[in-house]
């Protein structure tokens, strides 16, 4: 449980695990609304089995998101559902719960 | 580490239709009975202990509807136990429709229309196939997941969310799916099947939610006896509506293997004759459209055949 910016309400957050397995990929980074689809703030980390990963902290809901590899929208394979964001592109769905 | 290379994806490309914010409404559970009454109401108690949980948050959902064909009513006359189970659990947790209804579909069309005549514009509709293996450990972790529906149309302000079922690649559902619907959509909506096959595998799902709005316009338009979800994903993509899929789970429709030759024929026939007569009413007012459509029937003609062969092969 954690507050939220106002510091008044507290806000469920739950951690999830997102996983692309780009093995060639320069770079991979997370977008989404929970973070405006900013392809920066959060950059996922390739493991030793060179799969990217990152771990978020999502509040409970429907969350759309995508994985921007070396900069091309791709959607997660092991996503649970399929929408657009608001520019129209084909992106992934998680439930929080 | 390479930085990114992201071109201003905070950025939305010009006419991009923006999501509105939109104040909560409610959620209108719509339970399709089955048509044959299966043998062991276990399945049906397990979908009906959800029906039970979803009446009694009243602040999130409206009060269900289940939707009874008249002829199942009417083949269960002197059935005490079915009598017991209605008096009992469905009344108890959902108004009944009695209603006839020359197909399954129709009875969707009744329950949605009876759910939207009480709904508001920020309402959300969502179609519960009754006739789902509910009373099995898959069957209840796709009870878990089928709230996610109305959820993503509601949050995520889509006008159609489509639940997809996970089967075997083998299973009859997939093989009509692959060799029959989508053969044919391919042949009579090109452009369209390219962008529903973007979203799902299983245009003529049973699971979906659809908002407010959607629905109205659905219901103003000619509604089919079969298939209709693939119309409504056929329409949402014409009217460029906001389309989301979401995977519900491993699960099977009852009674197990029901999917005949004879069936599986008459899915692919009945799918043939809705793509037809929804071209038809497009394409009309355009001149030259009858020699148009005589190309189009002719290899709808052939790949109807093709997808029969190809399933006969394949069920027989």
């Amino acid at each position: 449980m954690r507050m939220n910016s106002y510091g008044a309400k507290p806000v469920n957050l739950r951690a999830i695990n997102f996983i692309c397995n780009a093995p060639q990929a320069q770079s991979v980074s997370l977008v989404g609304d929970f973070n405006q689809w900013n392809a920066y703030s959060h950059p996922m980390k390739q493991q030793p089995d060179q799969a990217w990963f990152i771990t978020v902290e999502l509040k409970h809901g429907h969350h759309r998101y995508a994985f921007l590899v070396d900069g091309v929208l791709t959607l997660d394979p092991r996503g649970m559902g399929i929408t657009r964001n608001d520019q129209n592109e084909r992106v992934s769905l998680i439930p929080v719960s | 580490m390479k930085k990114p290379v992201a071109a201003a994806r905070s950025q939305p490309k010009p006419g991009a239709k923006k999501l509105p914010a939109s104040p909560q409404g409610k959620i209108h559970p719509v339970v399709i009975y089955p048509f044959r009454q299966p043998g062991s109401y276990s399945d049906l108690e397990g979908l009906y202990e959800m029906v039970a949980r979803l009446n009694k948050e009243k602040d999130k959902y409206a009060r269900p509807i289940t939707v009874i064909d008249r002829k199942t009513t009417a083949a269960l006359e002197g059935n005490r136990t079915f009598h017991d189970f209605r008096k009992h659990t469905i009344a108890r947790h959902s108004d009944i429709l009695d209603a006839w209804c020359v197909d399954t579909c129709q009875m969707w069309y009744s329950g949605l229309g009876m759910a939207f005549d009480r709904g508001k514009p920020d309402d959300v509709y969502w179609l519960i196939p009754g006739d789902f293996n509910y009373g099995s450990a898959t069957g209840k972790e796709v009870l878990s997941r089928l709230h996610d529906l109305p959820e993503i149309c509601m949050e995520l302000q889509q006008d159609i969310c489509v639940g997809e079922i996970t089967t075997d690649h083998a299973h009859p559902k997939e093989l009509i799916d692959s060799y029959g619907t989508f053969a044919l959509l391919y042949n009579w909506f090109p452009t369209e099947a390219q962008e529903i096959r973007g979203y799902t595998e299983r245009p003529r799902s049973e699971f979906f939610a659809v908002r407010h709005g959607f629905l109205r316009e659905m219901l103003r338009q000619r509604w089919y006896a079969y298939e209709q979800t693939m119309v409504m994903l056929l329409q949402a993509v014409f009217a460029e509506k906001h389309i989301a899929r979401f995977e519900v789970g491993r699960i099977c429709d009852l009674p197990e293997g029901r999917e005949s030759l004879a069936s599986v024929m008459q899915q692919v026939e009945r799918t043939e004759r809705v793509l037809k007569t929804l071209w038809r009413e497009r394409h009309q007012p355009m001149s030259g459209w009858v020699e148009q459509y005589r190309g189009l029937e002719a290899q709808s003609d052939q790949v109807r055949r093709t997808a029969l062969i190809t399933l006969q092969s394949l069920l027989g």
